[in-house]
């Protein structure tokens, strides 16, 4: 069991999620209450990475981010970053496949909450935050806590973006998903199952809980 | 300062003309204290209206003055938003906050105050419009329309409105918890005195509520006035459609009759030639041409039943007719009846009757009217 790799993936899912979730969220409540010309092409947009071979979109993002781009140069120059094959690289790369995940679900839940309430709260007073905190998340909550599990989830278990951008630099990129792929090549099937087992049961664990709240407050409704 | 001053000063004063997005136009006024009813056909601009002066829609063109406030002034750039306006507005759906107990979604018009505060003054207003302490504590799914209603009202209430504004708030609601709920709106109409602004398809309601209506179609204000006033004199044949009035006729317009204050009023089928037909002596306004082809209405209290038909047509000028019974529907307390008028192929007059007259009507009796040529309004067809 590769400790190390797995605690690696939890830090990347929660470094992902929380550098995710405000400007996720900020996109998904603007997708669901604007129509405009063009929305079409950014939902299209969002839900790219969902579809693309995961092995594409990582060449894209070392090609996009490496240290001969224009973007990899900017970082190198300015701010004295590296963008690829190390853990900043796999947070970039993560964060952009993880958007769908995040973005849809919220979404959706926003476009569910009836027009009129967020009239009914600015006539009784309510600001746009007022409004917000105290009637659109807590509408939209089963779908936000679903989406969070869903990216987390996710984060743990990608494979390609994260090999082709990160490699696999133990402490640094290898992640568990990479870790297991790394005991099969090595014929140390042994290791390679428990991490196998403890990354099924962290995931069903993770899903099935999101799936046992949003239940419980569709019922308390 | 008048009495007459100090109502002024808390009237609402709404005009508005736009044309996109979509056609609204007209302007009212309602005083404190007033309930009146914004009614027409759904589709009439109704709510828009409503929306309008409660901020959750710009008028292109408008203004909305409450007393010497003003909210919209589109010649000035001034547009309050909803939170400044205090307006107590009741949706048609109430759209109570799904997720809160009847407490919190009438605290949550109360986020000014302190937590403490905010409940105590929650409470005291589903008190005031009798909601138990135990139906406080529940969910609006767990409530009853006439429930959620009153959440709503209260929830209205507690912004302390400067104006009260219902959408069709009855709509959802069964007959026996209307009647509680009219009474509600009868005692809020006592206890505050601000505007009250009641939008609704249902005209009985209308006339039951109202001291005053403002007649809506197609996103324009056609009439408004007292029930009464319009009914004895609608504005044109949309109005008298709109506001129910059964017996609308067809005619020509003859010209001034001998003495003063008269016209002369040709009463002509659907289907005859405008040429004949029975000349009924009306009132003049002196406003229609002569030989202009008319709509004339006269309100069911003008029409009167007689035990027998007249003898005959009595001359070129009448006010009697003879008049068969096609149709007597009993309901309840009221009659509807649908009379032939006799001699005029296709022209029928409706009455509802109550008391002992209505033994008489069994079907195809023949019997008399006589209309009350005072209470005749006369419109041209089209305005």
């Amino acid at each position: 069991m590769d400790w190390q790799a797995l605690i690696l993936s939890l830090q990347l899912a929660a470094v992902t999620l929380a550098v995710l979730l405000p400007p996720g969220m900020l996109l998904a409540r603007w997708l669901a209450y604007t129509t405009f010309k063009g929305k079409a092409w950014i939902e299209a947009l969002v839900v790219l990475p969902l579809v693309l071979p995961p092995t594409v979109l990582g060449y894209y993002l070392l090609v996009g981010l490496g240290g001969a781009s224009p973007i990899g140069r900017w970082a190198a120059e300015h701010l004295n970053l590296q963008l690829t094959f190390n853990f900043l690289g796999l947070v970039v790369a993560s964060v952009i496949f993880n958007i769908p995940f995040l973005v849809q679900p919220v979404q959706r839940a926003f476009e569910a909450i009836p027009r009129q309430l967020g009239e009914a709260a600015a006539v009784s007073g309510l600001s746009g935050w007022q409004t917000f905190w105290r009637v659109e998340l807590p509408l939209a909550w089963p779908g936000v806590l679903s989406a969070m599990v869903l990216t987390f989830v996710h984060t743990l278990g990608e494979f390609g973006v994260v090999l082709m951008i990160g490699g696999s630099i133990p402490g640094e990129t290898k992640t568990i998903a990479i870790a297991i792929y790394d005991r099969v090549q090595a014929f140390d099937l042994a290791s390679a199952d428990r991490m196998a087992l403890a990354l099924l049961l962290l995931s069903l664990a993770a899903v099935g809980a999101s799936f046992f709240a949003s239940a419980r407050i569709a019922v308390r409704r | 300062m008048t009495g007459d001053a100090a109502a002024d000063s808390r009237a609402l004063q709404v005009t508005v003309s736009q044309t996109l997005p979509m056609p609204l136009a007209g302007s009212f006024r309602c005083e404190a204290g007033e309930l009146m009813a914004l009614v027409g056909p759904s589709g009439a601009g109704k709510t828009s209206m409503l929306r309008v002066v409660a901020g959750l829609m710009r008028p292109t063109r408008g203004s909305v003055h409450v007393g010497s406030q003003i909210w919209c002034d589109t010649a000035q750039g001034v547009f309050l938003p909803p939170q400044q306006r205090h307006v107590g507005l009741v949706f048609q759906n109430y759209a109570l906050m799904p997720h809160l107990n009847a407490l919190h979604n009438v605290a949550l018009a109360l986020l000014h105050l302190r937590e403490p505060q905010r409940l105590a003054r929650a409470r005291h207003w589903l008190d005031h419009v009798q909601l138990s302490s135990q139906l406080q504590a529940r969910r609006p799914a767990e409530l009853s329309g006439g429930q959620q209603q009153r959440v709503a009202v209260a929830r209205a209430l507690a912004r302390e409105p400067r104006l009260l504004l219902l959408d069709e708030p009855f709509s959802a609601i069964d007959q026996m918890s209307r009647r509680g709920l009219y009474r509600l709106l009868a005692d809020l109409r006592k206890e505050f005195d601000i505007p009250i602004v009641l939008v609704t398809h249902d005209l009985q309601e209308a006339r039951l509520l109202a001291d005053r209506l403002v007649v809506m179609d197609g996103g324009q204000v056609l009439q408004q006035g007292t029930p009464d006033a319009i009914h004895r004199a609608p504005r044109n044949a949309r109005v008298a459609d709109l506001v129910g009035i059964q017996n609308r006729l067809r005619g020509q317009w003859l010209g001034r009759a001998s003495h003063d204050g008269r016209g002369l009023l040709r009463w002509t089928g659907d289907t005859t030639g405008t040429d004949s037909g029975p000349v009924l002596n009306v009132r003049d306004k002196g406003k229609l041409p002569a030989g202009q082809p008319v709509t004339w209405v006269i309100p069911g209290d003008g029409i009167t039943l007689l035990d027998t038909a007249p003898e005959t047509t009595q001359g070129p000028i009448a006010d009697q007719f003879a008049v068969q019974v096609v149709d007597a529907r009993f309901l309840g307390e009221i009659t509807l009846a649908t009379l032939d008028v006799v001699g005029m192929p296709g022209v029928e007059l409706r009455l509802t009757l109550a008391g002992s007259k209505r033994g008489t009507l069994a079907l195809g009796t023949t019997l008399g009217v006589r209309l009350d040529l005072d209470q005749v309004h006369v419109m041209p067809l089209r305005e």
